[in-house]
């Protein structure tokens, strides 16, 4: 039990870290935003398209949400080249986000739509809404109110998750912090000061996603 | 394309299979008693942060300090923590018990939220009628809480387990001999990456599928009237 902590070595790497941060929550929003429509694309399939086409989206689903993210990222990295395929480490990283938010996505957006009642649309056409009306006012509201804490919840996982590029050499947050701890050997504090990043971003992304929700989507989630 | 597929038979040598259900015994291990263990502890962090009184402020605020940290920061941060925050306190720690460490910590400040949300689903007037009958706090806990909320706290806890069965392909960065490590190990033999780790991927799904329909089963057996679900926390 001797260990002095010199977190002023790592302090100085400051700026370096912010960029790390700023990278990761650039890849995490990538991740999320390429793979949305993807994950609309798949529950619409799921809940009310051809039956073999359903079919292929649920395998897909199910064997994506089976199996690690890691995995994934070494198969696009190092097995992709080999079939004549090359993506540059960052669009990796990406490509496996969105293959993983697409999947996981569609699981909750299918919650969704499941969870739009018959008789809610009865009562818009009753009140003369045409069916832009009622996709705009009754249907988006509703499946928004159901599935924004699971999206935002979701958000906040990706961009956790979004630490495993730095197994392949992508300079975000944490293999910033790596690299720094491998000029001058102070792993124990660059880690800590890379988990304090990670707190801090994830608090603010939750706290910004909790007031979005309550403000657009009158989400009454717990924040705490 | 071609060169993958010439290379199946010798791929699939019963020394390399062997190898590779080797490596899934270790990640089955890895997440079983890691993540059990993690459950047993989670229910003392609970209890800690549930003590009421001015004296037990630090307890409660230390409880729910590991609660957010853990969960706020990446797997493969908790990871690297351990492994050179143990190197201070332990010299030559194995990198097992430094795997199962780390998925121990996870698995406690994960636990922990899903059994404080178990906990509070518990009807009040339980708790207040055993205060009544002068039950102490640990046998309230014991004879009345847990089983009244064990069907809520189980179903999200096997979700739990069941994700981290993947999760543990992070511990690979150790060195630990898992999975993910055996299936690299393979690929640096010269073996097409392609190959490798599709059935890499394919082992983690015939060890995930089983386990997710069985915690889809406990979720439906198990299921609970809407009044007594705890509500959504957003993160």
């Amino acid at each position: 039990m001797s260990y002095t902590f010199q977190f002023n070595i790592i302090f100085a790497h400051l700026p370096e870290l912010v960029h790390g941060a700023l990278l990761s929550l650039l890849l995490a929003l990538a991740g999320f935003w390429i793979g949305a429509p993807f994950a609309l694309l798949l529950a619409a399939i799921r809940t009310s398209g051809p039956v073999w086409l359903k079919r292929i989206a649920g395998v897909y689903v199910i064997f994506v949400t089976n199996t690690p993210v890691l995995i994934h990222i070494y198969f696009l990295f190092f097995g992709l080249p080999e079939l004549g395929i090359r993506l540059d480490k960052y669009w990796t990283v990406i490509a496996a986000l969105v293959m993983a938010t697409a999947a996981y996505g569609c699981e909750i957006m299918r919650g969704g739509f499941l969870s739009v009642r018959r008789s809610e649309m009865e009562a818009a056409e009753t009140l003369g809404f045409s069916r832009f009306q009622t996709v705009l006012y009754v249907i988006v509201p509703h499946i928004m109110k159901t599935i924004y804490p699971a999206l935002a919840n979701y958000f906040i996982v990706l961009t956790l998750s979004t630490s495993m590029a730095m197994i392949i050499g992508v300079e975000e947050l944490l293999g910033t912090a790596y690299n720094i701890a491998s000029d001058n050997y102070r792993h124990l504090e660059a880690f800590i000061v890379a988990a304090g990043f990670y707190v801090v971003i994830t608090f603010v992304a939750s706290l910004s996603l909790a007031l979005i929700g309550r403000w657009a989507f009158r989400v009454r989630a717990k924040i705490f | 394309m071609e060169q993958v597929l010439s290379q199946i038979p010798e791929f699939l040598s019963p020394a390399n299979i062997r190898f590779l259900v080797q490596a899934m015994g270790v990640t089955i291990a890895l997440t079983f008693f890691g993540c059990g263990l993690g459950f047993l502890l989670a229910f003392f962090v609970v209890f800690a942060r549930q003590t009421p009184g001015h004296w037990a402020l630090p307890l409660r605020a230390a409880a729910i300090l590991f609660v957010e940290t853990f969960r706020r920061i990446p797997f493969l941060v908790t990871i690297y923590l351990v492994l050179f925050g143990l190197a201070v306190i332990v010299k030559n720690a194995s990198l097992f018990a430094i795997a199962l460490i780390a998925i121990c910590i996870y698995a406690t400040a994960y636990s922990a939220d899903i059994i404080r949300g178990g906990f509070e689903s518990v009807p009040r007037q339980q708790i207040e009628a055993a205060r009544a009958m002068n039950f102490g706090r640990w046998r309230t806990m014991i004879h009345v809480i847990i089983p009244q909320s064990w069907p809520v706290i189980l179903p999200p806890a096997m979700v739990f387990m069941v994700a981290f069965v993947k999760d543990t392909a992070l511990v690979s960065q150790l060195g630990v001999f898992e999975l993910t490590f055996r299936g690299k190990e393979l690929a640096n033999q010269g073996f097409s990456a392609v190959l490798v780790y599709s059935t890499v991927a394919l082992l983690y799904f015939v060890m995930s599928y089983p386990l997710t329909r069985f915690g889809q089963w406990l979720e439906k057996r198990l299921a609970t009237p809407r009044s007594q679900r705890p509500q959504r926390k957003l993160r």
